[in-house]
């Protein structure tokens, strides 16, 4: 039986229209989303992840214009509703935390104040039962004392604890979509561990999806089930998280794979993906991953490549990718 | 948030130029409140200073009258009755311009693009217009008197603060709590109320209680050129619009009536500094940037 996807991203392209000109952020991006399932959207800075998830909610600054593709979330199509039928979807339907719960939290109300806020706007609640919500979700995304907690100001709360805040905010309407952008990149290892599982624990028993856009293959590896790989703005790969770690077939995939420090393989020194991601205004003709490429030839510096389904829920955007399975079937070969 | 209360006050008692400030200000409230007391009113209309003597030159303190007498009128009445007029020019101007200021400049830095373009073109505008000139055009387009001449501050007096504020927006604009508000869906309008202004709003408020001080200099100026208050009127500016005439002395005697200018001015002097400080005070207390 095939399930019915919740959210589904096709050929979108958001484009930044500087002074230097054009910035493609995001340009052709696909994807998924199933009920329940994470998704992990993972690549270095500046390759578009968190362009795509504000083009999702519609969230660009002035300059940034989605100019093509779709955004399906229940049949409607998320980049035609009017800017009224939006802001209902935002934090009812799809709600959003941040990279930096330091900043993310309004420095000069209680974190209580802010979470009634979100469950008064959609809800229709009066502020008394907002309030008494407000501390059962700080209980459930484990505040202690979230009686104490809920009239305290975010600087009085320790970064971990302004995350689960933020989560509980992000909950308080029992969103069908959950977009964590980076949610544990500026908390410590310990905390990090903690709110993943938090976060879990959540989707288990809302049955939300997530889409959790991180940097870090080894929060991709333990907390998603879908992998959506980007460079300079396009998905290079997409696929289940089972079949990317065992059978990355772009090079840029392999590549990310090949940089994780391993403790089962002796290593003289760590491998890197040659070369930086090209300035957004000057990106290289034909594939754009073509410099930094060890599998490049002619064709890659002169055609793009398409998105090709290769397998069942397994699609990958390289002329050679082929290749990449016979150098890793060497590389395999050559350890055994 | 009792405790916050607490802080602000104990900060404020431990800093001396605020004490002073807030203590002359607290001296000028309760002369305006008192004046009737201090100063019964002599005729149908309080804030018409009484005629004393039809002699027209000044004359020097005595019993009745500690402040001494101005043509034929008494200039500690139009002291205490004045205060009440300096409240209500000062507070009122800096109220509604800032108001304005604060509605355009919000627009402006809020939503940006050629909204912000044009409003903050419409502001420069009237800013390169001098604003003496202006209000003296202003009182003698609408007619004298103390009504028109705040009208004429108010027109010309809100550009400070709506670019003070939208400067500010701009920045906070590009916090992650302002995009976390719109991520939950929250409407424009409540962004601007709750999540912007809030952090955006106290240069605002200190800059407006220092300007208060400096629209009575500037309304005294005005009356000083006899476009404000009318003759008579207890209004620290047209005392010295009085004096004007007597400013340097009778001969061989330059300080013969320097009542007629010492007590209007110092008056008018601490007034201003009163509020200054106490706009430093609120500065070092609610801005957030400098809490510690």
């Amino acid at each position: 039986m095939k399930k019915e996807p919740i959210l589904s991203v096709r050929n979108l392209k958001t484009y930044f229209y500087t002074e230097d000109g054009i910035v493609k952020a995001v340009d052709g991006v696909d994807f998924d989303v199933y009920q329940g399932e994470t998704l992990g959207i993972v690549g270095e800075s500046g390759c578009g992840k968190s362009v795509t998830s504000l083009s999702i909610l519609r969230l660009l600054d002035e300059k940034g214009k989605i100019v093509d593709g779709s955004i399906i979330m229940e049949g409607k199509d998320l980049l035609k509703l009017s800017e009224e039928k939006m802001r209902s979807i935002r934090g009812n339907d799809i709600a959003m935390i941040f990279q930096e719960p330091m900043v993310a939290l309004n420095p000069v109300f209680t974190v209580g104040d802010q979470i009634t806020e979100a469950i008064v706007l959609h809800q229709k609640t009066d502020e008394v039962t907002a309030k008494k919500m407000a501390v059962d979700l700080l209980r459930k995304v484990g505040i202690p004392e979230p009686e104490k907690r809920v009239d305290e100001y975010p600087h009085e709360l320790s970064g971990g604890m302004r995350q689960r805040a933020m989560i509980a905010m992000a909950l308080s309407c029992k969103p069908k979509i959950l977009i964590a952008d980076e949610p544990t990149t500026s908390l410590d290892v310990t905390i990090q561990a903690q709110i993943m599982e938090l976060m879990k624990e959540l989707q288990r028993e809302y049955g939300m999806a997530i889409i959790l856009i991180t940097h870090d293959m080894g929060v991709i590896a333990e907390n998603s089930d879908r992998v959506v790989v980007m460079y300079a703005g396009k998905a290079v790969e997409y696929a289940e998280v089972k079949t990317l770690f065992n059978d990355p077939k772009h090079p840029y995939t392999w590549g990310l794979l090949h940089a994780i420090p391993r403790l089962d393989i002796e290593q003289q020194r760590l491998y890197n993906i040659p070369g930086v991601v090209p300035n957004p205004l000057k990106f290289p003709k034909g594939c754009k991953f073509n410099p930094r490429c060890e599998f490049a030839e002619e064709i890659c510096r002169r055609e793009e490549p398409e998105l090709k389904q290769i397998e069942e829920n397994h699609s990958v955007r390289c002329h050679f990718w082929e290749k990449v399975e016979e150098a890793k079937r060497a590389e395999v070969g050559e350890r055994v | 948030m009792r405790s916050e209360t607490k802080r602000i006050l104990r900060r404020l008692l431990r800093n001396p130029s605020a004490v002073i400030g807030f203590s002359l200000l607290i001296f000028f409230i309760v002369v305006a409140i008192a004046a009737p007391l201090i100063c019964p009113p002599q005729s149908y209309n309080p804030y018409m200073i009484p005629i004393v003597s039809w002699d027209l030159t000044p004359k020097p303190p005595s019993d009745g009258h500690p402040f001494g007498v101005i043509a034929g009128r008494d200039i500690f009445y139009g002291i205490v009755w004045g205060t009440r007029t300096a409240f209500r020019v000062g507070l009122l101007v800096t109220l509604i311009s800032t108001a304005i200021g604060l509605f355009i400049g919000s627009i402006a830095g809020y939503f940006g693009g050629w909204i912000d373009e044009i409003l903050m073109r419409i502001t420069d505008i009237f800013l390169s217009i001098p604003y003496i000139l202006a209000a003296i055009v202003i009182t003698s387009f609408l007619g004298m008197g103390l009504n028109n001449v705040m009208i004429a501050l108010v027109a010309f007096g809100w550009m400070a603060a709506a670019r003070l504020i939208r400067g500010n927006i701009l920045q906070v604009r590009e916090e992650q709590y302002v995009l976390a508000a719109k991520a939950l869906g929250v409407k424009n309008f409540l962004i601007i109320m709750k999540h912007v202004l809030p952090n955006t709003i106290f240069p605002v408020l200190i800059q407006a209680s220092m300007r208060i001080g400096s629209l009575v200099i500037t309304a005294a100026a005005l009356s000083f050129l006899g476009l404000g208050a009318p003759i008579g009127y207890a209004d620290w500016g047209s005392l010295l619009n009085f004096s004007r005439n007597w400013l340097l002395g009778a001969s061989g005697e330059a300080f013969k009536y320097w009542y007629a200018i010492v007590y209007p001015g110092v008056t008018m002097v601490l007034f201003v500094l009163a509020w200054n400080l106490v706009g430093d005070a609120l500065r070092d207390v609610f801005d957030p940037r400098l809490r510690g």
